[in-house]
Order: structure tokens, then sequence, then C-alpha cells
């Protein structure tokens, strides 16, 4: 081996020695940090791509001066620390290339990973953004931008404002205003709200809650925006043909009913069986007609065509009678059914809607009751109103549940796995004609125990 | 002279059903298609949401007899008649048809 071969390979055994150290070091974050100081300002003039360019070029550069020092003899320096030398050199400049690499890398990876967000955040329907807890937006949606524009929403300021700007093109202006100044006011809570724009039949939905830490700290909120105008017209589309449908289901029920209360006076010539055969078509009329009418009224209250006559009302007198009506499928059942009232106030409400209010949650608390149950319907007097609350040890609604139970058409789980019939229509129509009072409602239950479901109406005076 | 009741009302089986009613009442039912004329009908049960029911009312105008609706619709609707002295909804008892036109005849 000649002395330039036996050089050449010095020089690569040390290169490969020194690169495989670099390698090991770079595998720590402390190497990769002093990878990027030396890299650093070759970047900082050249530019990234330039920059490990000059940096492999200076390194090479600098390794054939002294390459070419030596075999001028003008430097005394052995082979092996040439070798060294150069080889750190050479390794230095890799290293700044592989730390360059790696910069470059890690920067597309975020840049990759901004552009998928945005692009999941723009492809939704809904406008989202998330603000400050002042309700400044940090980060907004194409799609929100898109509605902000479409409503004449302000551009400016923050969400709360923009949002109470749009009062005056609302279809229930105060309601709106009024709702909009709440939130505002309960920032830790979480709301669904709808609104109409006033002309346009659109309906929104505007969801917002609060968000526990956003990054640099800050407790923020998102709000979300969709259009929910389709949705609207195909609820009343169904609420339409639910109307028609019982409207027309009254007709071949008045034949039905008629004939059998002719039948009534023929009764005493029929046999037992036919006189059983009777009471089964008597029963399931009555259950027939219940429903036709319970579909009728719930059509009416989503309509809004429920109109009140308002009167003092002696809700105790009612709440007696919806015992009395209810205690022969209590007794038959072997529940119990008691009145604990302490003589409260006459509240101003419509007697019939209060009754059928009543009637509602006493009949379900002893359909939903087993043998040996106790339902309790209590009144009292609470502040400048009245309490009523219908208790019930019965089969109870799972706590998920909950937040459902006041929605029309919708059964509690442990009511369906008993097959026990119903329609899911009697506490979406008591919250209805309660909250028409002006009045509230509430549920608590446990699943296997017992539900208590109580009413709150104001008083006359 | 014995009372005659118009019957209007499209469904055949309700038909029979109200025909049966006023019969057993001790009134006569008559229809729309026997050509009645005012003089002919002492009173009137239709139901006011259905074509038949609009006829006759178009037939009789200003000088309809009492008329008693019984309708699929509640009042509210509004296709109860000015010369409505009663408005049932289906599927009403047969003994709250049955005083509703006693009422009418003073019976």
């Amino acid at each position: 081996m000649s002395f330039a071969h036996r050089r050449y390979f010095v020089a690569s055994v040390a290169v490969a020695g020194i690169a495989a150290t670099w390698g090991v070091m770079l595998a720590f974050s402390w190497s990769s940090k002093l990878g990027i100081v030396t890299f650093a300002p070759w970047v900082a003039l050249l530019g990234f791509d330039l920059g490990v360019a000059g940096g492999i070029g200076g390194a090479s550069l600098v390794m054939a001066v002294y390459l070419t020092a030596t075999h001028y003899d003008s430097v005394k320096l052995d082979e092996t620390q040439i070798a060294v030398r150069a080889g750190s050199l050479v390794v230095l400049a890799m290293g700044s290339a592989l730390v360059g690499r790696r910069l470059k890398a890690s920067e597309e990876a975020h840049r990759g990973v901004a552009l998928l967000q945005s692009a999941l955040i723009d492809a939704t329907l809904d406008g989202i953004c998330l603000t400050d807890a002042e309700g400044n937006i940090l980060i907004s949606n194409r799609p929100l931008r898109r509605l902000v524009g479409e409503l004449g929403m302000p551009t400016h300021g923050t969400v709360p404002e923009r949002l109470l700007a749009l009062s005056g093109s609302i279809t229930e202006p105060e309601r709106y205003r009024a709702r909009m100044l709440e939130l505002a006011h309960e920032p830790g809570a979480a709301s669904t709200d709808e609104f109409e724009i006033a002309g346009t039949g659109r309906v929104f939905r505007g969801y917002t809650a609060p968000v526990p830490e956003v990054p640099g700290g800050l407790r923020g909120r998102i709000w979300t925006l969709r259009e929910v105008t389709a949705d609207r017209e195909l609820d009343r589309m169904r609420d339409a043909f639910v109307a028609t449908v019982s409207h027309e289901l009254r007709t071949p029920l008045t034949s039905i009913s008629g004939f059998l209360e002719m039948m009534q006076d023929e009764e005493a010539g029929l046999g037992t069986s036919g006189r059983q055969y009777l009471e089964v078509i008597r029963r399931s009329t009555t259950r027939l007609h219940a429903l036709v009418e319970d579909l009728l009224l719930m059509a009416q209250i989503e309509a809004k065509r429920i109109e009140l006559t308002l009167a003092p009302v002696d809700v105790q007198a009612i709440a007696k009678r919806s015992i009395e009506s209810a205690r022969p499928a209590a007794t038959e059942k072997g529940v119990t059914l008691e009145l604990v009232t302490d003589h409260p106030p006459e509240v101003l409400a419509d007697g019939t809607r209060i009754a059928q209010v009543i009637d509602n949650l006493v009949s379900n608390a002893v359909k939903f009751t087993n043998e040996g149950g106790r339902v309790t319907v209590s009144i009292e007097g609470d502040g400048d109103g009245l309490r009523l609350t219908v208790a019930d040890t019965g089969i109870g609604i799972p706590r998920d549940e909950h937040g459902q139970i006041f929605s029309r058409f919708f059964r509690a789980s442990t009511a369906t796995r008993q097959a026990i019939p119903g329609t899911g229509l009697g506490l979406a129509i008591s919250r209805a004609l309660v909250e028409q009072h002006g009045g509230t409602i509430t549920l608590t239950s446990r699943e296997g125990e017992g539900t208590n479901v109580t009413v709150s109406l104001r008083a006359t005076r | 002279m014995i009372p005659r009741v118009l019957i209007a009302e499209p469904n055949d089986d309700v038909r029979a059903l109200l025909e049966l009613t006023v019969q057993r009442l001790g009134y006569e039912a008559v229809y729309p298609e026997e050509r009645t004329g005012r003089d002919d009908v002492d009173a009137i049960l239709l139901e006011p949401a259905c074509a038949v029911g609009r006829s006759v009312l178009r037939r009789f105008g200003d000088n309809a007899p009492p008329v008693i609706c019984l309708s699929i619709y509640p009042r509210e609707e509004g296709f109860e008649p000015s010369a409505s002295v009663a408005y049932l909804v289906k599927p009403a008892s047969t003994a709250a048809i049955g005083d509703a036109l006693r009422t009418v005849f003073g019976d």
C-alpha cells in the first residue's frame, strides 16, 4: 500500500469511527442540540438547503487545505492527527447535515399535522371556533367564517358580542337576547340552543362548552354552529304526517267505540267468552283513543297551538281526582297509592291541562311500580308557589337516560326490557304543559329503587 | 211529525252508526243524495272537514237548520260553520251525539 493509499485508509477508518461516535451522540437530545448549534450559522446565513450544502462544502474545503498543507509539509502534523482532524471536520459536516435533515423532517411533519388538522375542521359542515375565556377567537374554521358572512354577523368583537348583535334578526329576539346574556354569565356551562333567522326560515343550532385548558395555559370555550333547517323541515313534515294520521284514526275509532256502546245494550245476551271479548275490545279502544289524543296533543304542543285558559286552580283537588281514577289499576297491581298534602295555595293555571299532567305522572308511577310497591303524591307550599312530587318505589330509570327522559317517544330501557307498554309521550307532554305554565318539572331516579318527578308551579298571588 | 236529521258523513261505517243513533232516538235519518230542501230537514249532523259536509252547507247557505258538527278536527281548526249549535270531536260517544240532538229538538 502506497503512502497515499495508507493515508486515505487511515482517514477512512478515523471517519468511520468518529461517524459512529457522532451517530451515538446524535441519538441523544443533547448531542442533537450540539449539531444544531454547529449547523445554525450556516442555515442562518444561507437558508436551510444551502446551509446544509455549505456545511458540507466548507468542511470539505477545510479538509482539503489540511491535506494540501500536510503534503507541502508546511504544517507539522503526523498522519493520524491529519486523519482525526479531517475526519472530525467531515463528521461535523455530516452531523450538521443529519441535524438539518432531522430539522427539515420535523418541520415538514409539523406542517403536515397542521394541514391535516386544518383540513379536518374545514371539511365539517359545522362552523367551529375556539375562544379564550373572554370570547376572543383563537382559531376558527372555514364553514364558520362562511356562516358569519351569510348571517351578517359582525367580524370583530368577542363571540358573545357578535351573537348579541344578531338579536334583531332572530324570530324571538327577546328570548334569544335573554338566553345569550344568560350564557355570558355562565362561563362554566355547556349549552345547546336553537334560533331561527326571521323571514328566511333558516334554523341554526349553536353549541358551546368550556374547554378546560387550551395551549398557553388558558381556559377557553368551544363554539359550534350548525344549520338545522332541513332537520326542522323534516320534523314539521313528520308532525304533519302524525297529525293527519291521528286525525284520520278518529274516524274508525268513532265507529268502533260507537258500535261498542250499542253492543253494551245487548251484552246480557252474550256468553262468558263473548263478554270477555267485548271487554278486550273496549280496553283496546280506550288505549287507542288515548294514544291518538296524546299524538294530537303533542303535535299541537310542537306547533305551539295550545292555549291555556288560566284561572285559580286547587291542585290538591285535582290530585285527589287523579289518584281516584288511578286507584283501580293500583289496587289490581297491589300498589299502595296515597296523597300527602299540607293545604298548598291555589295556582293560576289551566285546570284541564294540570289534570293531564298529574294523570300522566300518577299513571306512570303506578305502571312502573311492581306489586307491594308504593306511590306517594305529595303537595306542599313552596315560597310563592307549590311543589307537587309523585314518588314511586318502582323500576327506576338508569342514570344515563335521565337527560332524554322528557324527549318525545323516548322510553327508558328499564320499561322496554320488561315490555311495559307506553308511547314515550307522557313525560314530554307533561314537561311542555308545565313549562307553558311557567313552571318546572324535574326528575330524580335510581334504577331498581324508584323515581321522583317534581312539578313546581307559581301561586296566584 | 218525526224530526228529520240530515247526515253528511263520508265514512260508511260512521254513517251507519249515526243513522242507528238517530233512529234509536226516534228521529228519521236522511241523506244529502236525497235532494232534501230546507223544509225537509230539521237538523244536520255533519263532518264539516269533508267535501260532502261543505257541499251540504253550501246548499243550505244562510237558511241552514241547526247544525251539529262531528269532526276529526278540533274546533280550533276553523271548520265550524255559523249555523253550528254543537261541536263534537270524534270519537264522540253516541250518548253525547244523542244529547246534542235532544237539545236541538227540545226533548
